[in-house]
C-alpha cells in the first residue's frame, strides 16, 4: 500500500478531529497510529493558544495567523521515478547520487520519493519515510516518535504535528556503524496548505551520521503554514552533524520544534539556517544527559522585507560533565525583525558543566531590529558559563575603505555581511554547505 | 603625454560637523611628480587625503578638485578607486571575516574590469585578470614587499602589528597599480627596517606616469623616497613650498620655528 493520499478529494478548511480521522484514513494507518493522532488532538484542544504573557512568545505575535483559514493538508501525492526533476527548483538541491547516502523527498502531505544507497543499507541502516518506517519498524516508531525528545503534550503547536504531521523521515544507524555521506531530506511546500515535517533521527551506541534538512517553498497568496518536529536521539558515544536550512516562501508560517537527547561521550554538531517564511519561530534545545556529552549548536539567519524571525534556545546541563557550545549570528535588512532568547540551564549536581553562548545581530537599514536576550539558570556552583550578545550596525568606515579600494557599495556591504558570517561558516567542515551559505547570503545582500 | 595635470586642488574648503578645516588649499600635481605634504598634527593632511578618495562625512563648501581635467566631487569613493585614485590610510580598517586575499581579488577585479572597459572605449584591448594569473601575481608582490603568504588567508588587518598593516596597503597599492597615490603617513609606527621596506616598494611602484602625495610628519621617510617638490601645511592652507632642501630645513627649525619665522616674515 502506497502512503499517498487520494487524489482529487476535497479537504475543508480548519483542523478538526475529523481531519485527523480522514488523514490517518487516507494513509491507510494502524490503529495505534489513529490513536496517537487523536490524543494529540484532545491534547491540542485542551492547551490555550500561547499569549504573549508567556515568557517564550512575549515577543512574538501570532494574533495574525488564522488557522481556521488553513487547509489542514494537501490531498495529492504520487511518487515519483527521480528525484531531480523535482528538486529542480531547490537551490543546492540537485546532487549526484554518489554525493549523498540517502534521500528522502517529501512534495506537501506525501512523500514521493525515497532511496538509501546499497552499501548503506547492508550495514543495518534504515533511511525511509515514517509512513515506511510504520509499517516495516513499527517497535522503532513506537519507542522514538514523540515520546522522548518532543513529546505530543510539549506545546500547542507540537500537539498539533502530532496530531497532523505529514510525510517525515526517519533514520536509524545502528551500534558502531559510521556512515560519511550525508543523508538528505527534503520538504517542498507547493499547494496553498499546512505542511508538517517531521525528522527522527536514532543513533545507536558509536553510531556516526550526517543529516541535512531542507525546507523549501515558492511565495504564494494564500497564508501558508509549516509545522516542523525535529527529534534526535544520539546514544552513547555517537555523533551526528545535523544541518537544517529553512527557505519557505514568505507566505508562510513556520513553527520549528527540535531537541536532542545526548547520552554519554556523544557529540551532536547542529546549525540552522533561518532564511525563508514570513514569520519562524524555531525553539531548539539540547538535553545533554551524560558526561562528557558535546553539543555544538549554530545558527545563522537573514532576514529581509518584513520577516520575523525567532530563536529560542535550550542548552539544558541536565549531567555533569558536560559542554554545550552555541554560536547564533544573524543579519537583518529592510523591515526585517528578529529576536533571540537563549537559555543555559545548569541542573543540580551538573557540576564541571562548560557552557557558552553566543548572539550576534548585524542590522543593515534603519527599519531593521534585533532583540537579543541570553539567559543562565545555574543549579550547580563548579561550572564555567558565559554569553554574551551584541546587535550592531554596519560600521560606515568599513564600508568607505572597501570602497576606496575599487569596490562597489553592495559589493563592500556583501563583503562586511560575509565577513560577519565567516566565523560560523569556518566551524562548518562541508565544503557543499559552506558554499551553499555563501550563496545564500549573496542572494539576501542582493547581488 | 597630456600635459592636464593628474591632480588639479584649488580654492578647497573642507568641513567636518560645520567646523572649518581645510581653509583655500592649493595643490597641483603633475605626472612623474612626488610631492611631500608636511604639516603639524590637526594642520588638515589626513582631511586632505580623505577628501581627496571620498570620505563621506567631509563637506566641500568652495573650490575644486580636478583628476584630469575632470571634476571629481559627484564620483563615489569605488569610482574614484578604478579610475586610479588611491589613499594608502593612515589607520587601515580591520575588517573581521574578510579575507585578505578574497577582498585583494574583488578589489582588483572591480578596478581592473573598469580600466579594462575605459581602455576597450579608447581603441585598447586589456584583459582582466584570471584567478591563478591573480594568484601569482599576488604571491610575487607578497615576496616583493616580504609579507608572509599565509597572510592571504588572514582576515583583513585583524591582528596585524603597525608595520603588516602598512605594507599591507602597499601590497593594495601595488595590485592596483594607481595612477594618484595619496599615501597618509605610511611611515608612522614603523621601525627603521620596516619603513625602509615600505620605502622601496613605494619606489618600485612609481612609474612616470603616476603622480604621489607622501602626507607625513617627519622627514625620515623622504631620506628614502626622493621628493620632487616639499609643501609645508598649517591651519588648513599650504604655507610654504620649496624642494627637498625645505624638509630638511623644517627638519632643523620644527614646526614652531617655522611658525614663528612666517609670522615674522608677515610683519616686516
Amino acid at each position: 500500500m502506497e502512503a499517498t493520499l487520494t487524489k482529487g478529494t476535497t479537504i475543508p478548511t480548519g483542523f478538526t478531529r475529523e481531519a485527523v480521522e480522514e488523514l490517518s484514513r487516507q494513509k491507510g494507518e494502524p490503529q495505534w497510529v489513529l490513536n496517537a493522532r487523536l490524543a494529540a488532538w484532545e491534547t491540542y484542544e485542551q492547551l490555550p493558544m500561547p499569549q504573549r504573557t508567556d515568557e517564550e512568545w512575549r515577543r512574538t505575535d501570532i494574533r495574525p495567523l488564522k488557522l481556521d483559514k488553513l487547509v489542514p493538508y494537501a490531498g495529492v501525492g504520487e511518487r515519483v521515478a527521480s528525484p531531480d526533476s523535482v528538486l529542480a527548483t531547490v537551490e543546492g538541491g540537485v546532487s549526484d547520487e554518489s554525493d549523498r547516502a540517502g534521500v528522502v523527498i517529501q512534495r506537501d502531505a506525501s512523500t514521493v520519493f525515497s532511496e538509501i544507497k546499497e552499501e548503506v543499507a547492508k550495514q543495518g541502516v534504515i533511511y525511509c519515510d515514517l509512513d515506511t518506517a510504520i509499517r516495516e519498524h513499527p517497535d522503532l516508531v513506537r519507542q522514538y516518535f514523540m515520546t522522548q525528545a518532543v513529546p505530543a503534550n510539549f506545546g500547542k503547536f507540537e500537539a498539533l504535528h502530532a496530531a497532523f504531521w505529514q510525510g517525515g523521515t526517519f533514520l536509524y544507524v545502528p551500534k558502531n556503524v559510521a556512515i560519511e555521506l550525508p543523508f538528505r531530506s527534503f520538504v517542498l511546500a507547493q499547494q496553498p496548505a499546512a505542511v508538517f515535517a517531521h525528522t527522527l533521527v536514532v543513533l545507536e551506541e558509536g553510531a556516526e551520521a550526517f543529516f541535512v534538512d531542507a525546507f523549501n517553498s515558492p511565495t504564494l497568496d494564500e497564508q501558508g503554514f509549516a509545522s516542523e518536529v525535529v527529534e534526535l536521539i544520539l546514544g552513547k558515544g555517537s555523533k551526528l552533524r545535523y544541518v537544517q536550512v529553512q527557505d519557505w516562501g514568505r507566505h508562510v508560517w513556520n513553527f520549528m520544534t527540535e531537541r536532542a537527547i545526548l547520552t554519554n561521550d556523544s557529540t551532536l554538531n547542529s546549525l540552522h539556517v533561518t532564511l525563508g517564511g514570513k514569520f519562524s519561530k524555531n525553539s531548539i534545545g539540547s538535553h545533554l544527559r551524560g558526561p562528557n556529552a558535546l553539543a555544538e549548536m549554530l545558527g545563522i539567519y537573514f532576514g529581509d522585507g518584513d520577516q520575523f524571525f525567532d530563536h529560542h534556545t535550550w542548552q539544558l546541563h541536565e549531567a555533569p560533565y558536560a559542554t554545550s557550545d552555541l554560536e547564533f549570528k544573524g543579519a537583518l535588512k529592510e523591515r526585517a525583525r528578529s529576536v533571540y532568547s537563549g537559555l543555559i540551564k545548569v541542573y543540580e549536581g551538573a557540576q564541571k558543566t562548560d557552557a557558552f553562548q553566543q548572539n550576534r545581530n548585524l542590522i543593515l537599514s534603519r527599519e531593521a531590529r534585533a532583540d537579543s536576550i541570553p539567559n543562565l539558570e545555574i543549579g550547580a556552583n563548579d561550572v564555567r558559563c558565559t554569553h554574551g550578545a551584541t546587535v550592531a550596525q554596519v560600521v560606515p568606515e568599513h564600508i568607505f575603505y572597501l570602497q576606496a579600494r575599487g569596490i562597489p557599495y553592495t559589493e563592500a556591504q556583501k563583503l562586511i555581511v560575509e565577513g560577519f558570517f565567516r566565523p560560523v561558516i569556518d566551524r562548518i567542515p562541508v565544503e557543499e554547505i559552506q558554499g551553499f551559505l555563501e550563496g545564500a547570503i549573496a542572494r539576501k545582500v542582493g547581488i | 603625454m597630456s600635459t592636464v595635470p593628474i591632480l588639479e586642488i584649488e580654492n578647497l574648503h573642507v568641513s567636518i560637523e560645520d567646523k572649518e578645516i581645510l581653509k583655500g588649499l592649493n595643490l597641483t600635481v603633475n605626472a612623474g611628480e612626488i610631492h611631500a605634504l608636511m604639516g603639524p598634527n590637526g594642520s588638515g593632511k589626513s582631511t586632505l587625503a580623505y577628501v581627496i578618495a571620498g570620505h563621506p562625512s567631509y563637506e566641500v563648501t568652495e573650490g575644486s578638485i580636478r583628476y584630469f581635467g575632470e571634476d571629481i566631487f559627484e564620483w563615489s569613493p569605488d569610482e574614484r578607486a578604478r579610475k586610479g585614485i588611491f589613499l594608502a590610510f593612515q589607520y587601515p580598517t580591520v575588517i573581521p571575516g574578510v579575507s585578505m586575499a578574497n577582498f585583494l581579488r574583488m578589489a582588483v577585479t572591480n578596478v581592473r574590469n573598469a580600466r579594462a572597459e575605459a581602455a576597450a572605449t579608447d581603441g585598447g584591448s586589456a584583459q582582466p585578470f584570471t584567478p591563478r594569473e591573480f594568484r601569482k601575481l599576488m604571491r610575487e608582490k607578497m615576496a616583493q614587499l616580504k609579507i608572509d603568504e599565509s597572510f592571504a588567508n588572514r582576515y583583513l588587518n585583524e591582528g596585524f602589528s603597525g608595520g603588516e598593516k602598512k605594507r599591507a596597503e602597499i601590497l593594495q597599492m601595488a595590485l592596483l597599480e594607481p595612477t594618484l597615490a595619496i599615501m597618509d603617513e605610511t611611515d608612522s609606527g614603523l621601525d627603521i627596517d620596516a619603513l625602509r621596506v615600505v620605502a622601496e616598494g613605494v619606489n618600485s611602484l612609481m612609474r612616470p606616469d603616476m603622480g604621489v602625495v607622501l602626507i607625513t610628519h617627519y622627514q625620515r621617510m623622504l631620506n628614502f623616497i626622493k621628493p620632487h617638490f616639499v609643501h609645508i601645511m598649517m591651519d588648513g592652507r599650504i604655507v610654504q613650498q620649496g624642494g627637498p632642501e625645505l624638509a630638511l630645513e623644517l627638519e632643523e627649525k620644527g614646526y614652531e620655528g617655522l611658525r614663528a619665522a612666517l609670522a615674522a616674515g608677515a610683519q616686516s
